[in-house]
């Protein structure tokens, strides 16, 4: 799995980056110099270009709330691992995501880890300098 | 006339169109699935075509047309690409923003799928050149194609003006694409395409760019289906509709 993320990498991000048909996000508003984690439950879940669609109910400190998130093609997930039935409504994930430049909760995600611990998705620009760091021994 | 001679005028016949068909097998053949190609060692890029690089020579109206249209969209970030629509010629064979193609090569016609948004450009050969009055315009307008050696010349015209890419453009543009295939120090197949974008409308000068594909072995597009999304919304608000009429 972590070859194929490493060979999507940054691939067709400027494609992908843009908006659904309905709902007209547009990526300008993520910051893909960045990543954080969100963990919730699955209440929707789109496979579908020109991104994917997520509802995540998040549950923490702060409470209960539903984040409505949005990420990669599902073509370029597809190329990242992602396979049918690997997320499903109702399961707990972990998604990464370049989050909102305007600090609201939420993001675009670019990669996630399914319930049975399956990874998919698309090295951030984060990650990889992260790994970097990590293989200079900073 | 004698037998003699009718065998030997069949004999040079079948020797011409079997000379004819070896010569159509000697022209290179680009059939395959290709993705953008980086230099051995190098990061991956996305390709060109969709924003960024040096300044264009554009004409004045034409940059003023570019500047109306980036106000329009202001810092959205909307794209074509955002709303299910292709980006258009040259952008789609500039790489789509790193999607593959496939290629699909007879000697007549010449079937090139961006899988980004499924566009398709179907290039013809010879007896199957449209002639220019039947041709219908879009945005990756008409092409028709010729062999100089290995290289195939594309030549594109019947565009649609469109500002809404890097290569911004009115409907009197003519691109000239030149394939031709070649074999990295790694073993990689590559197909380079030149591309000249002439338009006396929106450009002072001709503008040229280059896009190196890389043989995927086997590969397969995959289907990309994106309006599926204002399809069902739609159908949810005549759902709505329909209740608050009861």
């Amino acid at each position: 799995m972590k070859q194929l993320v490493s060979l999507v990498s940054a691939l067709a991000l400027v494609v992908a980056l843009g908006a659904t048909a309905g709902a007209h996000h547009s990526a300008v508003q993520y910051d893909f110099a960045k990543s954080t984690t969100i963990t919730g439950v699955v209440l929707k879940f789109q496979a579908i270009n020109p991104h994917m669609r997520l509802t995540l109910r998040v549950t923490d400190e702060k409470g209960t709330r539903d984040l409505e998130l949005e990420g990669h093609s599902t073509n370029n997930m597809y190329r990242a691992g992602y396979r049918d039935g690997l997320i499903k409504v109702g399961d707990k994930i972990t998604v990464t995501v370049a989050p909102l430049r305007d600090g609201t909760e939420g993001g675009y995600m670019v990669a996630a880890v399914t319930a049975d611990g399956t990874r998919f998705g698309v090295q951030s620009a984060a990650e990889r300098a992260r790994e970097r760091e990590k293989a200079e021994g900073k | 006339m004698s037998r003699t001679l009718v065998t030997l005028v069949a004999a040079a016949l079948v020797g011409s169109a079997a000379a004819l068909a070896g010569q159509a097998q000697q022209h290179p053949d680009f059939t395959g699935v290709w993705t953008t190609y980086s230099e051995p060692g190098a990061a991956r890029g996305g390709g060109p075509g969709r924003g960024g690089g040096p300044p264009l020579p554009m004409t004045d109206d034409a940059q003023k047309k570019v500047a109306a249209y980036r106000a329009l969209i202001g810092t959205s970030g909307d794209t074509p690409g955002g709303h299910c629509l292709g980006t258009g010629m040259p952008g789609s064979m500039l790489g789509s923003g790193g999607y593959p193609m496939e290629i699909v090569q007879r000697s007549e016609q010449i079937n090139i799928t961006y899988e980004a948004h499924n566009e398709v450009r179907r290039v013809y050969l010879g007896d199957r050149i449209v002639p220019m009055a039947d041709r219908v315009p879009g945005r990756n307008g008409h092409s028709s194609a010729h062999w100089e050696g290995d290289t195939l010349v594309v030549e594109t015209t019947h565009l649609v003006e469109q500002v809404d890419q890097r290569y911004a453009h009115s409907d009197q543009a003519k691109i000239v694409e030149r394939y031709r295939l070649s074999t990295d120090s790694a073993g990689t197949r590559v197909l380079t395409a030149e591309m000249t974008l002439t338009d006396p409308v929106f450009y002072t000068k001709p503008v040229t760019d280059t896009k190196k594909w890389a043989f995927v072995p086997n590969g397969h597009l995959l289907p990309y289906e994106c309006a599926e999304e204002g399809w069902r919304i739609h159908l949810e608000e005549l759902e709505k509709k329909a209740k608050e009429s009861k």
